[in-house]
């Protein structure tokens, strides 16, 4: 009867057992639950452990948009159960693919209700009208649920049009192993009454009833108590009752094993130039003077896990393909918000999006990427974002926030009318600092304001405009602040590519030898070659084609890599740059 | 004879703690339990201490005469605790040079029954990353939170995992400065229960302070941990040094006590490992290697 | 000052720290060798109370013993606000005083499972539990209908009284005896309320709740 009833849905909570910024500690056949409502409503049903170390999640903290492990601090997001900060390494994005396994949640009759392999729709209870019934106190008890469903078909109570009376005629209506629905009646007075039994275990279950009809008043409570009272006695005799027979041994349900990919310490897992999701643009708006903010909704299912910092490939109508950072804030995961800047030369990307592209319309996405993580590890960080490329670091700074991480975000632009996506920099409150209409020379005086005083502990992160990029980046060299506390994300390479060159690849663990052509990428040799590598915008800007070099002299073209990670020569992005030498090792 | 349930022969076979001496009070049984048996012990005022497997003649909190009990267990005092077997154990149980040291502080902490298998509670000990979030503003605090690469090997002389180059950020590093800093660890595994910790002395910067967790297995998922403390310090008191260890532990306590499954999974893929793991992945590898099955879920063959 | 003397992982003695905290009062802690030295049980601990039991306060020579009774002294004396021991609602006091009893109804059964879990004391841990789990019904009850009437206290007040100090720690650490609390859904959503109360300070044990949704 049991594996009958994983198919089945059942109730593991009532509405009321999850106020915001609490996490219930549910179960249902002997799979124990973490639920949690997010700030924004979803309701979350997870297994109880972190995949980290197996630490229940109910002992976890809710802040409203991620459940934090009480244990390591790893957070996990709203909606998708993946990971999106591992505060041991706070330098490197997660895996995306660590996710937690979540569960199906269905709220009705002022139940949670979820299934371990949900077939069919929540049981439909006629006479049942959403918002006009009475949930009464759940009654645990331990007994199986069998025992319990058999004994509440002789479950007697008042209606509760005439609760004080004590002639009610009570009607079983229906009965199955995990239900029973009974009419009590007296005079005028009717009441159906469904008490489902949630099965938590071999030998407990809960008793959640739920009445027809609302009662107002000083009524209400006279009600509540009075199925209280009446099916807290039923228990004391279903427990006697079950606890004449032998305890039959607790449920062991299955834990799904890891992917062998995180079981074993990954790199990043490889995925090459694909739009796997399609989203719909469910709202297109002007989040500011020359720029559209764009909702990205799913067709179907949820959004992968994202990070402060990520960006998606957005494939456009047009054929074209451009990269764009989600601005979202921690937990809101059920669209992406991206913004999209009116490029006055623009190639067809931008006014394709600005021009073409409407509400209603389906675009192809691509899983998010996150080639500029977000470090939660400082005392002090500084974000400094230039006209559009506010989208990364507004993700960022709404992360911070939302740990209540001492930031700044430093915003340049040239008027009121051009900061974007007002609604969301409004919740950063004081941390946000515009800097309004100043010339070049007075930029690089507010630069090297905001960027005096470096210290240990203090990190900065840049996005603009090349010119300003360039310049923040030097203050801050000069001013002392070391490369690894300097974090940029240039929008593209204005870099003139030389592609000239004619070398040879040798790929280490492939164990093959390519020869790079002029007027070819490494890259796209590699892909000719049958190679699977990542990419995104292939210009050298966002970091995805990044490989390691164990022989050779890079010749560098790209706006990624840091100074110092050039002069290492370690590190190549394999859509732009070329060698100086004959040949290079890379690792792949 | 009583035929034990623990079928693993590596545990059976190992020395296992079962008391401090300093609490064995003389000529009185003392009961307790190893690997699901109940065991008596007794010692004699001298120094000489007696352990069987409990006996209806001589009940627990009754006298005895241990020079009169026959049928004993091997028996060996180390570090300040009594030592069992109930196979067949090795010579010596492993070393803690610093335990010679005489100008250390030798104290059992504590010995606490915890609700968990023994490897987890090791694993645990192991672990530099809960340190901000289970002992917020004593080992660890927020943000930094960072575990740093160190290095892991399993040293194949000695039997045993070693972790250096381990360093975390503990706020009020030290006694003489109020500022926090990155504290250095060494850590050792050199018995499938027991695991030693060095860590950067706050009284003496050119010397380590040694920290020992042996674990009793009650059974597969019960222990009995006693806490080792071998420090150096002049100054408090006793019951000063050991509150703190019992602070740091009861910190602890409800994290393994809310592990599920509460035996260690040795599957690579039961849970998700990163870098700041390498010590626990050393440790899972190793217990599986010796073929230990007691207080684990082996891997599936 | 007051003087505590205290044994950090006693329920007992987290009761004063945790009012204490959120008075804003300020103490100094002499430590007792609880466990496994037995020092409350030694000479000069029972010369202070013969009763060899924790917790103990000193406030300039007044010294008393038994926590309930702490608290009640403490919210007298130190609580401006008047509202964690109302001494002008007999009502109350009275509501106070009967949780007051419940708690050390949990001490009797949580503690003690607690206790020969983790400290192996020789006591019938099967009778504890199910002690400890018929007060938990009962407790859950009472808190579920609270919040159905409004209330989020244990007694019929707007702010939380010193029964809530004295029933919150042994609850809390009820799963160290074997004791879960899982079928009690109002009292745990009634131990994150009562963690976000101004000035609470955790023990080892007990860990804290995360931020209330602002307003």
């Amino acid at each position: 009867m049991l594996d009958l009833a994983k198919s089945r849905w059942h109730p593991i909570a009532a509405a009321h057992d999850l106020p915001l910024r609490h996490v219930f500690h549910g179960q249902l056949l002997g799979r124990e639950f973490a639920v949690w409502r997010a700030d924004d409503g979803y309701v979350n049903i997870w297994e109880n452990r972190c995949l980290h170390r197996g630490v229940r999640l109910s002992i976890g903290i809710n802040d409203g948009r991620e459940l934090k492990c009480q244990y390591h601090g790893w957070r996990y997001s709203n909606r998708t159960a993946g990971c999106t900060y591992i505060p041991a390494h706070p330098a490197d994005a997660p895996a995306r693919t660590i996710t937690n396994r979540t569960f199906a949640a269905v709220e009705r009759y002022g139940l949670v209700w979820s299934a371990e392999e949900p077939q069919g729709e929540v049981p439909e209870v006629s006479g049942f009208a959403e918002g006009k019934l009475l949930a009464l106190r759940a009654i645990p008890v331990n007994a199986p649920a069998d025992v319990v469903a058999a004994q509440l078909t002789g479950y007697r109570f008042q209606p509760s049009g005439n609760i004080d009376g004590s002639a009610a005629k009570v009607a079983v209506e229906a009965s199955n192993a995990f239900s029973v629905a009974l009419r009590s009646s007296e005079g005028d007075a009717s009441t159906l009454a469904v008490l489902f039994v949630q099965p938590v275990d071999s030998n407990r279950s809960v008793i959640r009833g739920v009445l027809d009809s609302e009662v107002e008043g000083a009524a209400r409570l006279a009600v509540l108590r009075h199925h209280n009272e009446l099916l807290s006695r039923l228990r004391v005799a279903v427990e006697a009752e079950a606890a004449r027979e032998p305890a039959p041994a607790p449920l062991e349900p299955i834990i799904e094993r890891v992917s062998p990919e995180l079981a074993e310490m990954p790199e990043e897992t490889t995925h090459g130039r694909k739009a796997t999701i399609r989203v719909q643009v469910t709202r297109k708006w002007s989040a500011a003077d020359g720029i559209a903010g764009f909702e990205l909704r799913p067709l179907k299912g949820l959004l992968p896990t994202f990070q402060p910092g990520a960006h998606i490939d957005v494939h456009l109508p047009n054929g074209l393909i451009r990269q764009y950072s989600i601005t979202n804030g921690p937990g809101e995961s059920d669209s992406y918000v991206i913004g999209v800047k009116l490029e006055r030369d623009s190639k067809g990307g931008s006014t394709c999006l600005h021009e073409t592209v409407r509400e209603g319309d389906v675009l192809a996405i691509s899983e998010p990427r996150n080639n500029f993580p977000l470090r939660r590890d400082a005392i002090q960080t500084l974000f400094i974002a230039g006209g559009i490329g506010i989208t990364p670091l507004l993700a960022m700074a709404q992360a911070l926030n939302n740990q209540s991480l001492g930031h700044e975000l430093h915003y340049f632009a040239q008027n009121q009318a051009q900061l974007a996506f007002p609604e969301k920099t409004k919740t950063l409150g004081a941390s946000l600092k515009p800097h309004l209409g100043l010339s070049p020379d007075q930029t690089g005086a507010k630069l090297r304001e905001i960027l005096s005083g470096y210290g240990p502990d203090k990190h900065v992160y840049l996005c603009g405009p090349g010119p300003m990029l360039e310049a923040a980046r030097a203050i801050a060299a000069e001013m002392g602040w070391p490369e690894t506390a300097v974090h940029f994300e240039y929008f593209k390479n204005t870099n003139v590519i030389d592609d000239s060159t004619s070398f040879e690849v040798a790929l280490a663990r492939s164990c093959m030898t390519l020869t790079v052509p002029a007027g070819k990428t490494i890259l796209e040799v590699m892909r000719d070659a049958g190679i699977d590598m990542p990419s995104s915008c292939e210009q050298g800007a966002c970091g995805t084609c990044l490989a390691t070099v164990i022989e050779g002299e890079p010749d560098h073209q790209d706006v990624y890599l840091n100074d110092a990670e050039r002069k290492s020569g370690t590190k190549i992005m394999t859509c732009v740059s070329r060698a100086k030498s004959a040949r290079l090792v890379l690792d792949l | 004879m009583t035929e034990t349930r623990c079928k693993d022969q590596v545990i059976l076979d190992l020395w296992h703690p079962l008391a401090a001496l300093s609490e064995v009070p003389a000529g009185v049984v003392v009961g307790t339990i190893l690997l699901e048996e109940r065991l008596s012990l007794a010692c004699d005022g001298t120094g000489k201490v007696a352990v069987w497997r409990s006996r209806r003649d001589l009940p627990v909190d009754g006298p005895v005469d241990i020079s009169a009990v026959a049928g004993t267990l091997p028996v060996k005092l180390a570090y300040g605790y009594v030592w069992t077997s109930l196979g067949n154990p090795p010579a010596d149980i492993f070393p803690i040079p610093e335990y010679a040291e005489a100008d250390r502080r030798k104290l059992n902490a504590a010995t606490f029954g915890v609700n968990v298998s023994a490897p987890r509670a090791i694993e645990n000990f192991l672990d530099m990353g809960h340190f901000p979030y289970v002992h917020t503003d004593i080992l660890g605090a927020e943000p930094h939170t960072e575990v740093k690469e160190y290095d892991v090997e399993i040293s194949v002389d000695r039997d045993e995992i070693l972790a250096t180059r381990c360093r975390f950020f503990q706020p009020m590093a030290s006694t003489t400065s109020d500022g926090g800093a990155d504290v250095d660890y060494i850590y050792r595994v050199p018995h499938p229960y027991c695991s030693v910790l060095y860590k950067s002395s706050p009284m003496d910067e050119t010397r380590l302070d040694v920290i020992a967790v042996f674990l009793q297995p009650v059974d597969q998922e019960h222990v009995r941990a006693h806490m080792l403390l071998c420090v150096l310090d002049e100054d408090n008191e006793d019951k000063v040094i050991k509150r703190f260890q019992q602070t740091i532990f009861g910190q602890d306590k409800p994290i393994l006590e809310n592990q599920f499954p509460k035996r260690l999974p040795l599957d690579p893929r039961a849970e998700t490992p990163i870098r700041a793991d390498k010590s626990a992945i050393a440790y899972r590898r190793w217990l599986s290697q010796k073929g230990v099955t007691y207080g684990v879920i082996p891997a599936a063959t | 000052m007051i003087t505590l003397y205290d044994y950090e992982l006693s329920g007992n003695c987290y009761k004063l720290r945790l009012l204490m905290g959120m008075l804003g009062v300020e103490w100094k802690t002499v430590p007792v060798d609880f466990y496994p030295g037995r020092e409350h049980k030694s000479d000069w601990f029972l010369k202070i109370n013969p009763l060899g039991q924790l917790p103990v306060i000193d406030d300039d020579g007044l010294i008393l013993r038994d926590a309930q009774a702490i608290l009640v002294y403490l919210a007298s004396k130190y609580d401006a606000s008047g509202t964690w021991y109302p001494r002008d609602n007999p009502a109350l006091l009275g509501e106070i005083s009967q949780w007051l009893a419940f708690a050390d109804g949990i001490t009797g059964t949580a503690s003690a499972a607690r206790l020969h879990d983790a400290l192996f004391y020789d006591f019938d841990v099967e009778a504890a539990r199910a002690g400890a789990h018929r007060l938990f019904r009962i407790l859950d009850e009472h808190l579920w209908f609270g919040e159905q009437e409004g209330r989020n206290w244990i007694c019929s007040a707007a702010q939380p009284t010193i029964a809530d100090i004295a029933c919150f720690p042994y609850i809390m650490l009820s799963e160290e005896g074997g004791i879960p609390r899982q079928d009690y859904p109002a009292i745990r959503r009634w131990c994150d309320r009562l963690k976000r109360i101004k000035g609470f300070a955790v023990m080892s044990g007990v860990f804290p709740a995360g931020p209330a949704k602002a307003a």
